[in-house]
């Protein structure tokens, strides 16, 4: 093998032999792909990768090595990926595959000689790579009526998804093949189209909770996991794209470390970016699970929820700078185009002043989206959050016969159209109709005075930001784009009025969502047994008068969470968006706010109590 | 069975109703053993409903009126 090789936009690399995920490959290859020297400018992408193929396909699992060699050789072909064929086609060789056997998998996978369960294996991950938000549980029914167990059926996705992770990059980095190309025989399979939602029907998501997973997920402690624990520290909880995959925790060691070297690391692209891309190609994928995850994502990161959903509907008309959109051009057209996909691409990054890591870090992180998203899809895990609303709205309902891409402006068009109940009167409003903001801010007259209390607890400071919020609110209310809810605008007004007077009153209170404070290790202390009925042994007043009392005890970053979630009644994912928080941040500090008024609430209900508040 | 800080782990999700049945099976199994968090669960979802079913700082129509009165009166004086 030649110390040098040529690949595609990264030119003559001279490869560090002494890199040890290398060695894998040359263990049980007998030879590096290319496709793996292609990335050495960065070892970290190499060391990934060499992980995800040593857990899912390197060693026997539960699915046999030379099925896994078809499945991957078998995606290749649909996609018409010359190096993964070429590739695909020296392993199964040397694993003693029939040419005949070979050929027919090229050309015609339903001529190979087959079991009828392999068949409807191979024809499922076919499936998921071709049209991944197509498949459903009966699908995975269908696998377990011809034998197979569920890790099997994790293990098939998994592969599927490794399969696309290679072939993404293998479009972007463009390889020279590690063996001389054969001459393919003609394929008599229908090519699919482009992307991996291209046939979706009008009921072709799965955005409504309660369908999945479609495998037993053990649970599995972060104790005895310690990758979980790790995932938790730095989350703040366990995605359930994890907790999907419990029954395999060798794949889901190999998925935590893939994750951590590709999307962590800050000095190529910024964790913007790299969540930027993993928003705009699973938006691309339709990939409602990982829209959230994503959205929420940046969210964390300092983005705004209105932003993070501009991203995902259409990043052009987002606010990041030209040479960010065009990157996010470049890895939309790579994770979901890829046939149109041409060394043209990179150049339009280059000639814009990416380096050639930068490139290949956005490669590297539209292949590990791809292979999330199908591994999503797959398994049919459940949203961890709540859709973006807008995003839903565009996507819930794709049209029958979808394009291969969703058509931006159509996105756009529906978002601009999403109405809330408030948008008529907002309308006239905004017309300057007095009558009609008068009859928005009645409706919305308890919401905005408990954000002020719960940010100023004080009932009187509360009621005169009550003025100011609404004279502010009629103010801008021209400026309100429909992007949210109105009454979320509404209340991030009365945030502003009520953070306004605290500096004025040179209140030191913050709510800053940086708050550096460990939420984690608060405990209980409190371990009486309550009344059975608190509400009986109290007058409503009296309960009210305790809870309230208990409330105006919190820190005003606890007390504004549970009074938005418990009392207006929001969810999570609404009361994120109002104060410009991840769901994940949201969830601690309820959980937090929660069990300091339990605590607080404790003396005055338990059994021994004499009910007197 | 898993141990206290596990259940712990879970508390938020468990107490939204949106663990995954394994999970929720270990929970409950734990709770059945565990005097201290059964106590911290039952405790906390009373929280939960009481707080809920409070209509804490729910403002009186007789304060609010004025307030949005003199609000609109002041926009409408402004237009003039």
């Amino acid at each position: 093998m030649a110390d040098t090789v040529s690949m595609g936009f990264r030119g003559k690399v001279g490869v560090k032999q002494e890199l040890d995920p290398l060695a894998v490959f040359q263990e049980d290859l007998g030879f590096i792909p290319n496709l793996l020297r292609a990335q050495s400018a960065l070892p970290y992408l190499i060391a990934a990768q060499a992980k995800l193929e040593e857990a899912l396909c390197l060693r026997d699992g539960a699915i046999s090595r030379i099925r896994k060699e078809r499945i991957l050789l078998s995606v290749a072909a649909d996609r018409q990926d010359n190096y993964c064929i070429a590739l695909g086609t020296e392993v199964l060789s040397s694993l003693g595959e029939r040419e005949a056997q070979i050929d027919s998998l090229l050309s015609d996978y339903r001529n190979a000689s087959l079991s009828a369960p392999d068949l409807g294996l191979l024809e499922f991950c076919l499936k998921l790579s071709r049209n991944g938000p197509s498949v459903r549980r009966q699908d995975i029914e269908e696998l377990r009526v011809q034998g197979f167990g569920d890790e099997t059926i994790v293990e098939a996705v998994a592969i599927t998804a490794l399969a696309l992770y290679r072939c993404t990059l293998s479009v972007a980095l463009g390889p020279e093949p590690d063996f001389k190309p054969q001459s393919l025989p003609p394929r008599k399979v229908p090519a699919p189209r482009d992307g991996t939602h291209a046939a979706v029907g009008s009921d072709g998501q799965r955005n409504t909770k309660g369908r999945g997973p479609y495998v037993a997920a053990p649970y599995l402690s972060p104790n005895t996991f310690p990758p979980f624990a790790v995932v938790q520290q730095t989350h703040g909880f366990i995605p359930n794209f994890f907790r999907a995959q419990t029954l395999r925790p060798d794949l889901l060691q190999a998925e935590l470390d893939a994750v951590g070297s590709i999307l962590l690391p800050e000095d190529v692209l910024t964790r913007v970016q790299k969540e930027s891309i993993l928003l705009v190609v699973s938006a691309a994928n339709l990939n409602s699970y990982c829209v959230a995850v994503h959205c929420n994502m940046l969210r964390g990161l300092g983005l705004s929820a209105e932003e993070a959903d501009q991203i995902a509907v259409d990043h052009h008309q987002s606010h990041l700078s030209k040479a960010d959109m065009a990157l996010l051009d470049f890895a939309v057209k790579l994770g979901t185009r890829f046939s149109e996909f041409s060394p043209e691409d990179t150049a339009k990054l280059q000639a814009l002043g990416f380096t050639e890591e930068q490139i290949l870090e956005s490669a590297a992180v539209t292949a590990l989206n791809n292979f999330a998203n199908t591994v999503q899809m797959g398994l049919g895990i459940e949203p961890d959050f709540d859709v973006p609303f807008a995003f839903e709205k565009s996507s819930a309902n794709p049209p029958a016969a979808a394009p291969t891409l969703m058509p931006r402006e159509g996105i756009v068009h529906l978002v601009a159209t999403f109405q809330d109940a408030d948008s008529e009167l907002v309308a006239q409003a905004q017309g300057g109709d007095l009558e009609a903001f008068e009859q928005l801010v009645r409706r919305h007259t308890q919401l905005i005075y408990r954000a002020l209390i719960a940010i100023l607890g004080d009932a009187a400071d509360a009621q005169d930001a009550m003025q100011d919020t609404l004279l502010s609110a009629f103010k801008h209310i021209g400026g309100f784009q429909g992007r949210s809810k109105f009454s979320t605008w509404l209340v991030s007004i009365a945030r502003n009025a009520a953070l306004q007077r605290l500096r004025e009153r040179r209140n030191t209170e913050s709510l800053d969502p940086m708050d550096s404070e460990n939420d984690c290790n608060f405990r209980p202390r409190q371990i009486a047994t309550w009344q059975e009925n608190p509400e009986q042994s109290h007058s409503k007043a009296e309960i009210r008068r305790l809870v309230e009392r208990g409330l105006l005890e919190l820190a005003p970053k606890y007390r504004i969470v549970v009074i938005l979630r418990d009392i207006e009644q929001l969810s999570t994912e609404d009361v994120a968006r109002q104060l410009g928080l991840s769901v994940p941040a949201v969830k601690t500090r309820l959980l937090r706010g929660r069990l300091m008024l339990r605590e607080w609430l404790s003396p005055h209900l338990t059994a021994s109590s004499k009910g007197a508040a | 069975m898993i141990t206290c800080e596990e259940f712990f782990a879970e508390f938020a999700d468990y107490l939204e109703n949106q663990v995954s049945p394994e999970v929720r099976q270990e929970l409950d199994l734990h709770l059945s053993q565990c005097r201290v968090c059964h106590v911290l669960y039952d405790s906390s979802r009373k929280t939960i409903k009481i707080v809920s079913e409070s209509n804490s700082f729910e403002l009186p129509q007789k304060v609010f009126d004025p307030i949005i009165d003199r609000v609109m009166s002041k926009l409408r004086t402004d237009r003039r």
